[in-house]
């Protein structure tokens, strides 16, 4: 992990300055946002199988899951091993990612024994694991990381502050022995609290010891003053390393595996007969869920990373209909719900729109007192933000859009209308009933209609040179005449009918 | 066996579970008392009065959710409720009754967004059921956030909606909750008839002129209802699992819908009530959570022991039903064999045996040879006299299985379920054998 990272620094070291590099890293929103867009990235990319393969809540099933590994292997790590919590450890990664998968197994053995539907084997399985992972953390977790509050929403906030330091130049780790010129020497009374005494009392026994003593890194060498050239030092938040390798690992899977998880999602049982083996692939995208789920947990918590697999596929599946474009689409939904997201929690709506202006209106309008200082949770800004792209998504699609569908069909429906009209006219104009059945004033009662859709109809076909009136009586031009024969020609050709004109 | 008489049976095991439930229930309070030292304080009744009040509510309510198969819908729906917790705290303050409304506007609007989602595009429920419960309780999430931002202390424990917490409880709270989930029950009670239908066979309810589109709404909204009275115990990520948890336990034990609602408000009561006492144990376990992981063990007891659906009762059934059958398969395996290589008493080698009749032909072996019916010899097996006539006797009953199976309907049998090892003669009446006796005749001369 940190040899990864210390070749992604030298390599980003030979593009811009470390000052520059520490200073972009240093600011919470580039660290929130870049770590926001990478779950993103990989959710919106697996979170598109998961959608195809109807599977979407498998991300909400693992996520709650994922969760009760992470407590088990945080609790195992720091009361049986006695290491430092810290989520982002590679072995609690691992054990928990493989109880995301265990549960999946689970549920799916639960409800093949015929006695819980699928459902409600999901609907069942879910909280109770969440539910055991809660009173787990709230009972015997004591840890500022792993709260009920970091389960909920993450603190990708603070992701910026969570670093690993590395050390290019003046990398002198120094270490203080009691012989050291700069070791500080203090004497500490041993009895003292045994015997219930003050160091001044007479009886009390001391023993020399070294207050700084110990090995200190190049940086914390630095800032304690031991080390008069500043080391060259490169703070990198961890969230970031660990995000960038399940990107990293995600895109290879899809990358290599493309034309396996593209025919075992569309064609299953084809994919069965050409020996591709869609269980072990479908073993390997629940793999990489649990991975990606919890190497989300830091930032966004186990319950909001479900809207990082869901919502971004959801929108591009309107948008478009060819995988290739919507696993381009879906991350880039994504990515930019998180950097919206961020302004959001911050105040501003897409960049551009105060929120305070927003409750200032509503105070107005309604006659309400709310604080106009708008101050959120980043995570959950993020997901409303990739909500909010859906809903645009959702709206104005050119193809499956609201709006789209809508025009689409007032087309249709004049379409149609245009159509009976001339046939109408077609119908009678060289007949004795002429008169009658095509005067402009009377001709919207044959069709049942009100007076004024008759009336946008004929503007329109009049304005088309369908149709021209002469004394109050409607008939086809010449070129009103040709549409409604090509269009007999196509419905019987479309019914397969012989033209008995 | 009578039909009357097995109905009764089963009534009477639903009526044992009921009670038993109960029982161990009352048993729980001087238990508590006695061995966590539980002082059943005025608060303690409060809370575990307010989670059994719920438990009954949500198991009814539930067993539509799980019989509908919207478990799911019901967890969308119940962290859906969020954000209208805190727009409705902003709005008018920390007054239940207002949040409680709130929290069921915010649920039915996503109720009625998924719907629309479901209409409009060709996204499916799973999908739409996802979108929905994040981008809600996102909405609910950053709400929150931006109220504990705010500086005045009156936010204090609205967050308790998330988990649930008993100590938040109080006794007009319940009260509350006793008089909405009374109007619920009686609700129920008064369309059982529209909401058993429309659950079960929703066509037919539509071809017999009942307004499906208006049952489902309100069945729904029972639901939203249901589960925002919830949330204050539950809180709004679990709520799914008291709703569900009874329903799924009650189902193991019958088939009768209305059985299954009293064994789900009885389950529903005893999860809710236990839940929200050991948890008022400790002030760090959340209530919720509990209650869930009650529940969930009432689950598990009732799919592993429940009698005919159970895991425990069909794996006993499974080995008992081989035990039973094993010498009779290995007969006719050993008798079909010889009859085809020489005649009745001629030998059938072991392997054939064992590879026909796999894990219970040893066990069928050990039986032939103690009834006397078969000896072991020369690598295989070979029939006694008496085995001989026992394996025509089979392979007779079996030849009546067969103009059962192709007579039955033409000779106006009674239909029955085929289990061809049983002595056919023991199920259907003297007179039904008789006939299908002469038709085996009839077979034979014709052949």
């Amino acid at each position: 992990m940190m040899l990864l990272e210390r070749g992604l620094i030298e390599f980003l070291l030979s593009i811009v300055t470390r000052e520059e590099l520490n200073a972009f890293l240093r600011s919470p929103q580039n660290t929130a946002t870049l770590v926001g867009a990478l779950i993103a990235v990989c959710g919106a990319l697996l979170g598109t199988f998961l959608l195809l393969r109807g599977m979407s809540l498998t991300s909400d099933a693992i996520s709650h899951t994922v969760l009760l590994g992470i407590v088990v292997a945080f609790l195992l790590m720091t009361e049986t091993f006695g290491l430092e919590g810290d989520t982002s450890s590679p072995w609690l990664i691992l054990g928990a990612s493989l109880a995301g998968v265990a549960t999946v197994v689970l549920t799916e053995m639960l409800y093949r024994s015929g006695l819980v539907k699928q459902d409600a084997a999901l609907g069942l399985a879910f909280p109770l694991l969440f539910a055991i992972a809660v009173i787990l953390v709230s009972r015997f977790v004591d840890d500022v990381h792993l709260d009920e509050d970091a389960v909920l929403v993450g603190e990708i906030g603070l992701a910026w502050a969570n670093t690993n330091s590395h050390c290019f130049d003046h990398c002198e780790s120094v270490t203080i022995t009691p012989d050291h010129p700069a070791a500080k020497q203090t004497r500490q009374c041993v009895n003292c609290r045994e015997l219930g005494i003050s160091p001044r009392d007479e009886g009390a026994e001391f023993r020399r010891i070294c207050s700084n003593c110990g090995d200190y890194t190049p940086a914390q060498a630095y800032r304690a003053g031991l080390l008069e050239r500043e080391p060259l030092l490169v703070f990198f938040p961890k969230s970031i390393t660990v995000m960038l390798l399940m990107t990293a690992l995600t895109l290879v899977f899809v990358l290599l595996f493309f034309k396996e998880l593209k025919l075992s999602t569309f064609d299953p049982g084809l994919a069965q007969a050409l020996g591709l083996r869609p269980g072990w692939l479908n073993y390997g995208l629940m793999i990489l869920v649990s991975l990606v789920a919890v190497g989300a947990f830091d930032a966004v918590g186990s319950i909001l990373v479900i809207a990082f697999f869901i919502v971004p596929p959801a929108a591009a599946y309107l948008l478009t209909d060819r995988l290739s474009l919507m696993l381009f689409a879906s991350p880039l939904i994504g990515a930019a719900g998180a950097v919206f997201g961020y302004d959001l929690a911050r105040g501003q709506l897409f960049g551009v729109l105060p929120v305070s202006a927003g409750i200032a209106a509503l105070n107005r309008l309604f006659g309400l007192e709310l604080v106009e200082r708008w101050d959120s949770s980043i995570s959950a800004s993020m997901v409303l933000m990739i909500f909010a792209l859906f809903l645009l998504a959702w709206v104005f699609s050119p193809r499956y859009g609201l709006l789209s569908t809508m025009i689409r069909r007032a087309n249709r429906r004049r379409r149609f209308a245009d159509q009976v009209v001339l046939a109408h006219i077609h119908n009678h104009q060289h007949t004795a009933l002429h008169k009658t059945e095509c005067r402009m004033d009377t001709l919207h009662r044959h069709f049942r209609w009100r007076r004024g859709r008759m009336q946008r109809v004929m503007a329109r076909l009049r304005a088309l040179g369908y149709v021209r009136v002469v004394a109050g009586i409607a008939e086809l031009t010449a070129r009103g005449d040709r549409q409604v024969h090509a269009f007999r020609q196509t419905m019987l050709e479309a019914n397969n009918m012989p033209d008995l004109e | 066996m009578a039909p009357g008489i097995a109905l009764s049976s089963a009534d009477r095991r639903v009526w044992l579970i009921i009670g038993a439930i109960i029982f161990a229930g009352l048993v729980t309070i001087p238990l508590s008392q006695q061995v966590f030292g539980l002082r059943l304080t005025y608060t303690v009744r409060v809370v575990a009065l307010g989670g059994s009040i719920l438990g009954v509510i949500s198991g009814v309510l539930g067993c539509f959710a799980v019989l509908r198969q919207e478990s799911l819908l019901g967890d969308a729906l119940s962290h859906a409720a969020l954000p209208g917790v805190a727009i409705a705290f902003l709005l008018a303050g920390r007054e239940l009754s207002v949040l409680l409304i709130g929290a069921g506007i915010a649920s039915w609007l996503g109720l009625r967004m998924v719907a629309a989602i479901l209409n409009t595009t060709r996204i499916k429920q799973d999908t739409a059921l996802g979108i929905v419960l994040v981008s809600w309780f996102a909405a609910g999430i950053a709400l929150l956030a931006y109220i504990q931002a705010i500086p005045d202390a009156s936010q204090a424990g609205l967050d308790h909606f998330i988990f649930g917490q008993a100590a938040a409880i109080i006794e007009r709270d319940v009260t509350l909750v006793s008089g909405v989930g009374l109007a619920v029950l009686l609700f129920i009670a008064l369309f059982w008839k529209e909401f058993k239908l429309v659950t079960f066979d929703a066509e037919f309810a539509g071809a017999n002129g009942f307004r499906v589109g208006l049952i489902n709404t309100v069945l729904s909204t029972l639901i939203v209802i249901t589960i925002v009275l919830g949330l204050q115990l539950a809180g709004v990520i679990l709520m799914v699992g008291m709703l569900i948890a009874p329903g799924i336990a009650a189902r193991q034990w019958t088939h009768k819908l209305d059985q299954m609602v009293i064994l789900a408000a009885v389950f529903g009561a005893f999860s809710g009530g236990v839940g929200a006492v050991i948890s008022a144990l400790d002030s760090d376990i959340p209530t919720g959570p509990m209650i869930i992981v009650v529940a969930f063990g009432l689950v598990l007891l009732s799919i592993t022991l429940a009698p005919e659906r159970g895991l425990l009762w069909r794996r006993l059934s499974q080995r008992a039903n081989r035990r039973r059958f094993a010498a009779q398969n290995t007969l006719r395996d050993i008798y079909r064999y010889a009859l085809s290589h020489g005649g009745a008493d001629s030998l059938a080698p072991a392997d054939f045996i064992r590879g026909v009749g796999d894990r219970s032909a040893e066990l069928g072996l050990r039986q032939l040879r103690a009834a006397g019916q078969a000896a072991p010899g020369d690598g295989g097996w070979r029939l006694t006299e008496s085995g001989i006539q026992q394996a025509r006797q089979i392979a007779r009953n079996e030849r009546l299985w067969d103009m059962y199976r192709l007579y039955a309907h033409e000779l106006e049998l009674p239909i029955l379920q085929e289990v061809r090892q049983v002595d056919i003669a023991s199920v259907l009446p003297a007179a039904a054998v008789k006939q299908l006796e002469s038709k085996l005749q009839e077979v034979d001369d014709s052949a």
